[in-house]
């Protein structure tokens, strides 16, 4: 076994790292200090106005504090609202949990279909920008703070000023629009105001996939999957799991094909990328391929099953490919993720009307967004008109496109040439900064709008509580640009949809409030018939050996937005379990090349721009590749992400040849896993086989051995609580870890204590490599307490503070744990976690968002994972009202996961879901042969290679 | 002992403007444990005139005032980790224990060694043991008191040490008797408290010689306070003889006990590179090493700086190096049954961590362990290095160092390697782990410069009895048969 790659190449700099034993003095004494920078508590001024009730039924107004409760709100019973969380766009529905009319936790919505009751990491994490201290709160103009009243001026000023003009002169700068109610009121200013234009930009860029489109079928339509039909799934560099819209509900669907215990068939994953995504990585053959090698072979495999034509200089497993997808015809699917060109696009959408997967594995249909145009060039067009002079009044709506346009675009030096531009946004960012007016947007729980999903399913946005902060909507402000009658944001989007609500429109409503869904509302399918020239294949020559760098959104804080929010600064992300960091991704032939570790610095320049940033060496990823994750860097976000990592948008949109060299120093980047990248798993660990293994021996990977034990007491409570993880489902989305710290008030400790080792995460989803670092098998193993019957924590604690209770939870006792570690050190899983520091206090968040059923753990105090025994002790306390035995309760992650991974429940009744899953025959506890008896067990994993082919297999 | 002079006998204010000198003597391996000349009467005055000196020693002021300071760098370190939180330290998620748990052992072994020459080679009634007994004493109280006060200090809330104890609360609760840390925690100060009672009652006699020869009335009063009124009565020899021959017969198995359970809070835990049975004799033989090696550090420079040389001789650094050596080949067999163990287990988590800690981040601490615990020992086996101080002190100086980085490796290298390799980590040492343990060094050495200023820092009531022994020898040779 060989471990570390900096140990493999046993370089001095990782040896050098023994000469800091003894780490600088100055150093240390600075660290606390540096620390508490960070999660500086918040400050005092930040007094929790308005957060004093809650009731989206009720008009807003003055605020008085309830003399008698509001019927609706009972102290310690929560309240549940169901809204979506929005991102470039597109809806995901999200219910909102309230303690006390407090929004303290975001779920999934179970009636939403592009989640069916998931949430991704960043729908989770809002509570924490809801409640961030940093957002904007005052009006500005040319710098100075005003007043909504000098706003109302100004903009008046400006409607007579249009008026005279047919509105020449104005631009409006958007996201992605899907807000049905939005929409309308962009029309009904544009129909106000003709010779105003009205542009679109999301810097994580979809314009391949609505190009691709538009060349095959003639006009926009959007593409959704059905991966739970696909029985084989061809996915180039795709972002089917990760960030593509709907990726919740394709996770979903994808985990439903890959059991061979609970499908008939299981799913056969092919990933062709140049850098390791989220489908690649639990896909089944993974062929690492630059984009020149990418798009020679997607080309052949287009040639093979468009024209049946074999490709002599094609791989050698393109043929299998080929033959594979065509065995599966009607029940094939490929997909493109929106990085790579319009032209691959549109051939995958040409294999894949031509394997006949139309309406089983993906649906046509009318598209979702508003009016989709190329974002690039929407934006490039105004530029050059502010550029030209002739833009008078430019309105941006929450986009920051002086932080995520490339710079020589020239967005901030042609902002100077505009006399009147207003920016509506949630904080003072980087272009707030630059437009004459600065206007605080309220939060999206704090005013009404609507948004579709990605299959065009609308759903209401309600507010979950009071504006914190003051601040307009969009809809207002886009009324103030029409007419001087304030537009209330309730009654924009009841007018929008009074006419499709059915008979009723009072309860249609109140009924599309409480679902969170609008029946009815999703897309229709279009029956366009794909142009003969979409299956036209070009030959490129692949340019060997050139650089490339691959700008893609980092999986924590998309292109920025959520700097802000530490919960996602300090979640590892995936494939790196890096934190508070962007490194430059590199591949481990070219480091070797370039004789760098990760850590050391770079110089990365694209024709004349170039930035300095370390490296991080990624394995799996093409050797002619970087990846740079955009959304690190903010300049101007808030106290937590201003100067934490690498800005890399000054690269973008150039065209200029990749030059990377090295530079001096080098630095620690915070990883969670950073001391150990071992190239083997072992089999105590984690499980996995092939799914011909699987057919030889089902219970291959069941443990070898459990015999009766002599001390073995069972816990003797009316329930024996358990879990099982299936390995198949987890495609390691940081969902559960999210939902965890937000249920269980799990504290962010900053990246110096990181550095330290000393996160608090109380899952954490390991993962695994197996074979060699340039194309690397890949495994997600998450890990949590594993609630041992035999628990070796609780033997070695010497105040008994960490004890078995009657139903085998293995319970911490905060207020007895008096530090002694001891726990830790015992735990072969090692799930505990300690505060070495008041990390609870410290935390940069209002008293009110915690979750109230969770103690906030003090200083030198041990914590793990509760199997959320919170929750428990609800369910136990309704079962006790309702005299009948404990009835169904659900984890935090397990609630999360878009994969249903998680099971969780009462293993003394045999027709649990927990119990059921427990006697899968791919069973297996981890560690087993400690004799811990854990009640969390796994469901080890099974791969499904294609036998005829060896390549892509580690 | 009871046919030997009382304290009363000795002159009462003996002249001590010339404080009696021994002669200096080079060492030889058949010197004999004391050398023909010292006398009752000269032996006590001198030992006596050492503790009532009105100026201490030019030396001993440059030895006392940077370890006090040490001292004082101990008392800022311990309140900033109150304050702050032990986040100042260098211990992490993989690695929970840290520089607290492993100085604790090194100390307590330290203490531990001197406990086995005062009280083990007491029972077997060795003759050299008799005048570098106070020596070993003192080393194993201050020992005692450094290892003392980590276990509070490691803790996250030290402020609740005490439910350690059983004691009646309102909630009910006792400590939880399964976990060693308990019975660590118990067998700590039940020999702390021991240590301490098996010092002060070898020293009262020697506190009432002192009280006897006092030059002013303060110190009168100061050591007859602490001479408890002993007055050399027949009835009074006989309790004090009795009473600490049980104290020793005690003191020889807790000894035992303390080192082997704190092997037992490695032994008892499940986790990788503890779980071993040989730790509490392994533990055990640590302690005699460090013993002999503190004792053998302590006294070379008082031996030439108190003029004692004739009082400790060639004989008994022959001794003890010779014992020295013999812990260091025990301590060898433990090494080697810890590498046939693991690899011979075949546990693969075991075995990774072995492998890491032989050639991986830590190995300078694994080959400096066996560098200074067992190879450097071995020039032990020669006559003439045995004689030869400077090299007998840089052997002993190695030997503490090794022990420190035994129990580095034990402790952290053990911990950095756990079974999932998700939670493999390094630990280092923070300038307050650094402070905290040089704090304790400066400590120990303060009690034992105070030892060396006011306390009979030779067990005079012993080796009166020794002198006795030996003229009477001398006597019956000179007879002839």
């Amino acid at each position: 076994m060989w471990r570390g790659l900096e140990e493999a190449a046993a370089d001095p700099a990782f040896l050098e790292r023994a000469a800091a034993e003894f780490p600088g003095l100055a150093a240390t004494m600075a660290e606390p200090c540096d620390r508490r920078q960070m999660l500086r508590l918040m400050a005092a001024a930040f007094a929790m106005g308005g957060l004093g009730g809650c009731d989206p039924g009720q008009p807003s107004g003055s605020l008085i504090p309830a003399v008698r409760i509001p019927p609706n709100i009972i102290p310690g019973i929560p309240n549940f609202y169901a809204t979506a969380h929005v991102l470039d766009g597109y809806a995901s529905g999200t219910v909102v949990k309230h303690d006390m009319g407090r929004p303290i936790k975001v779920d999934g919505n179970p009636n939403h279909p592009a989640g069916l009751g998931a949430a991704d990491v960043f729908a989770q994490a809002e509570v924490l920008d809801f409640y961030d201290p940093d957002r904007a709160a005052q009006i500005t103009a040319h710098g100075e703070p005003s007043d909504r009243q000098s706003l109302e001026t100004a903009l008046a000023a400006q409607r007579i000023a249009l008026a005279g003009k047919h509105g020449a002169g104005l631009r409006i700068l958007t996201g992605t629009v899907t807000s049905p109610t939005l929409a309308a009121q962009l029309d009904a200013l544009l129909r106000q105001y003709p010779e105003a234009r009205w542009h679109q930009w999301e810097p994580i860029s979809r314009d391949a996939v609505l190009r691709g489109a538009t060349a095959a079928y003639g006009r926009p339509v959007d593409v959704i999957a059905h991966l739970d039909r696909a029985d084989i799934v061809l996915a180039i560099d795709s972002d089917l799991l990760s960030t593509t819209p709907g990726h919740l509900r394709y996770a979903r669907d994808f985990a439903s094909r890959r059991n061979p215990s609970r499908t008939p068939r299981m799913s056969r994953v092919y990933a062709i990328e140049p850098t390791p995504t989220l489908i690649g990585s639990v896909a089944d053959h993974r062929f690492i391929a630059g984009p020149g090698e990418l798009h020679q072979a997607v080309t052949a495999l287009a040639a093979g099953i468009l024209h049946g034509a074999a490709d002599g200089s094609a791989p050698d497993w393109v043929g299998a490919v080929v033959a594979d997808l065509k065995t599966a015809h009607g029940r094939a699917l490929v997909h493109v993720g929106s990085d790579q060109p319009a032209a691959l696009h549109m051939l995958a959408l040409a294999m894949n009307e031509a394997l006949g997967a139309r309406g089983i594995t993906f649906d046509l249909i009318e598209p979702v967004a508003h009016e989709p145009v190329d974002h690039a060039a929407s934006l490039r067009a105004l530029i050059a008109a502010m550029q030209a002079g002739q833009v008078s009044s430019l309105l941006i709506l929450d986009s920051n496109p002086a932080f995520t346009t490339p710079a020589t675009w020239g967005f901030t030096k042609a902002l100077e040439r505009v006399p009147f531009s207003l920016a509506l946004a949630g904080r003072e960012d980087e272009t707030a900064m630059a437009t004459t007016w600065f206007v605080p947007m309220v939060h999206a729980w704090e005013s009404w709008s609507d948004a579709r999903a990605y299959d065009g399913t609308a759903t209401i946005l309600q507010p979950q509580a009071l504006p914190l902060y003051g601040g307009i909507s969009a809809h207002e402000i886009l009324g103030l640009y029409m007419g001087a009658t304030p537009v209330e944001d309730e009654q924009a989007v009841k007018a929008t949809w009074q006419d499709r609500l059915g008979g009723n429109v009072a309860n249609g409503w109140a009924d599309a409030l409480a679902n969170g869904v609008i029946p009815g509302t999703a897309s229709p399918q279009t029956d366009l018939g794909l142009r003969s020239a979409a299956g036209r294949t070009t030959r490129t020559e692949a340019s060997g050996g050139a650089l490339s760098v691959l700008f893609r959104p980092d999986p924590s804080l998309w292109d920025g937005r959520f700097a802000n929010n530490p919960w996602l600064q300090e979640l590892p992300r995936p494939l790196t379990k890096l934190v508070w960091d962007n490194p430059l991704l590199v591949a481990p032939a070219l480091a070797a090349r370039m004789q760098l570790k990760s850590g050391d610095h770079v110089r990365l320049s694209i024709g004349t721009a170039s930035v300095v940033a370390p490296v991080w060496i990624m394995p799996g990823q093409a050797p002619d590749c970087i990846t740079a994750l955009l959304g690190s860097g903010r300049r101007a976000v808030g106290a937590v992400g201003d100067g934490s990592g690498i800005d890399y948008y000054p690269l973008t949109g150039l065209d200029g040849a990749v030059v990377m060299h090295r530079e001096r120093g080098r630095e620690e980047l915070a990883s969670t896993v950073h001391h150990h990248l071992l190239l083997e798993t072992p089999p105590e660990i984690l499980r996995h086989g092939t799914l011909a293994e699987y057919t030889a021996n089902p219970r291959f990977a069941a443990n070898e051995h459990r015999e009766p034990h002599i001390y073995r007491t069972l816990p003797p409570g009316p329930a024996a609580w358990a879990m099982s993880v299936d390995l198949n489902a987890c495609i390691g989305c940081n969902a559960c870890v999210i939902a965890c710290q937000a249920e269980n008030n799990i504290a962010v400790v900053g990246k110096q204590q990181v550095l330290r080792e000393r996160e608090m995460q109380w899952l954490r989803i390991d993962r695994y490599f197996e074979g060699t670092a340039d194309a690397p098998e890949s495994f997600f193993q998450p890990v949590l307490c594993m609630h041992c019957e035999q628990a070796p924590c609780e033997i070695v604690c010497p105040v008994g503070a960490t004890v078995h209770d009657s139903e085998g939870l293995n319970v911490m006792i905060y207020n007895r744990c008096i530090g002694t570690r001891f726990c830790s050190n015992n735990c072969p899983y090692k799930v505990r976690r300690f505060n070495f520091y008041g990390y609870g206090y410290e935390q940069r968040r209002p008293a009110v968002s915690w979750n109230p059923d969770v103690t906030v753990r003090g200083r030198g105090v041990m914590e793990k994972c509760t199997y959320c025994i919170q929750r428990i002790a609800e369910a136990r306390i309704v079962a006790d009202r309702e005299s009948r035995p404990v009835g169904e309760v659900r984890t935090a992650c397990q609630t999360a996961c878009p994969t249903q991974a998680f099971t969780f429940g009462n293993l003394a009744d045999p027709q649990s879901a927990v119990s059921k899953r427990k006697r899968s025959p791919l069973d297996f506890a981890m560690l087993e042969a400690q004799n811990t008896q854990p009640r969390t067990t796994y469901e080890a994993l099974v791969r499904n290679p294609n036998p005829a082919i060896k390549a892509g297999r580690a | 002992m009871s046919d030997i002079p009382t304290s009363r006998a000795s002159a009462i204010g003996a002249d001590l403007s010339a404080p009696l000198r021994g002669e200096r003597r080079a060492l030889h391996p058949d010197d004999p444990v004391l050398f023909p000349g010292v006398t009752i009467g000269s032996m006590t005055d001198r030992i006596c005139a050492i503790a009532l000196r009105e100026r201490a020693f030019i030396w001993w002021w440059v030895a006392f005032v940077p370890c006090s300071a040490l001292s004082l760098l101990l008392v800022i370190s311990i309140l900033y980790l109150f304050y702050a939180g032990i986040g100042i330290w260098g211990v992490d998620w993989p690695v929970m224990w840290g520089f607290a748990i492993l100085s604790y052992v090194w100390w307590i072994a330290i203490a531990s060694g001197g406990t086995i020459i005062s009280a083990l080679f007491f029972l077997v009634r060795a003759e050299w043991r008799t005048s570098i007994n106070r020596v070993a004493d003192s080393m194993m109280l201050f020992g005692a008191a450094a290892a003392g006060v980590y276990p509070i200090l490691h803790l996250g809330r030290p402020w609740f040490a005490y439910w350690l104890f059983f004691y009646p609360n309102t909630m009910t609760l006792w400590a939880q008797f399964r976990s060693p840390l308990l019975w660590d925690f118990w067998a700590l100060y039940t020999y702390v408290l021991a240590s301490v009672l098996f010092w002060y009652l070898g020293l009262v006699p020697d506190l009432a010689s002192v009280r006897d020869r006092a030059t002013s009335r303060a110190k009168q009063v100061i050591y007859g306070f602490f001479a408890l009124g002993f007055r050399g009565s027949r009835r009074q020899w006989k309790h004090l003889q009795a009473t600490y021959a049980i104290m020793a017969a005690i003191m020889a198995p807790v000894v035992v006990s303390i080192h082997s359970v704190v092997g037992l809070d490695f032994a008892g835990g499940a986790t990788v590179g503890w779980h071993s049975t040989e730790f509490p004799p392994f533990f055990v033989f640590g302690a005699l090493l460090s013993g002999f090696a503190i004792v053998l550090l302590l006294v070379i420079p008082l031996r030439r700086l108190l003029r004692l040389e004739d009082m400790i001789t060639g004989r008994h650094f022959d001794v003890l190096c010779k014992l020295l050596l013999t812990s260091s080949l025990f301590l060898a067999y433990g090494y080697l049954m810890d590498v046939f163990t693991t690899y011979y287990g075949g546990d693969r988590a075991e075995r990774v961590m072995f492998t890491e800690r032989l050639f991986g981040y830590y190995w300078t601490v694994y080959w400096g362990t066996i560098l200074f615990n067992v190879a450097l020992p071995q020039l032990m086996w020669f006559r003439r290095l045995r004689m030869n101080q400077i090299v007998v002190a840089a052997v002993c100086l190695g030997v503490v160092v090794g022990m420190w980085l035994e129990r580095y490796e034990i402790v952290v290298t053990s911990l950095h390697r756990p079974h999932l390799p998700s939670s493999w980590g390094v630990y280092h040492g923070t300038f307050w782990d650094w402070s905290t343990l040089l704090g304790t060094v400066g400590m120990f050495l303060s009690g034992i410069l105070l030892a060396v200023r006011y306390v009979p820092i030779i067990a005079m009531h012993e080796m009166r009895s020794l002198i006795g022994r030996s003229e009477a020898r001398a006597a019956a040779a000179g007879r002839g048969p």
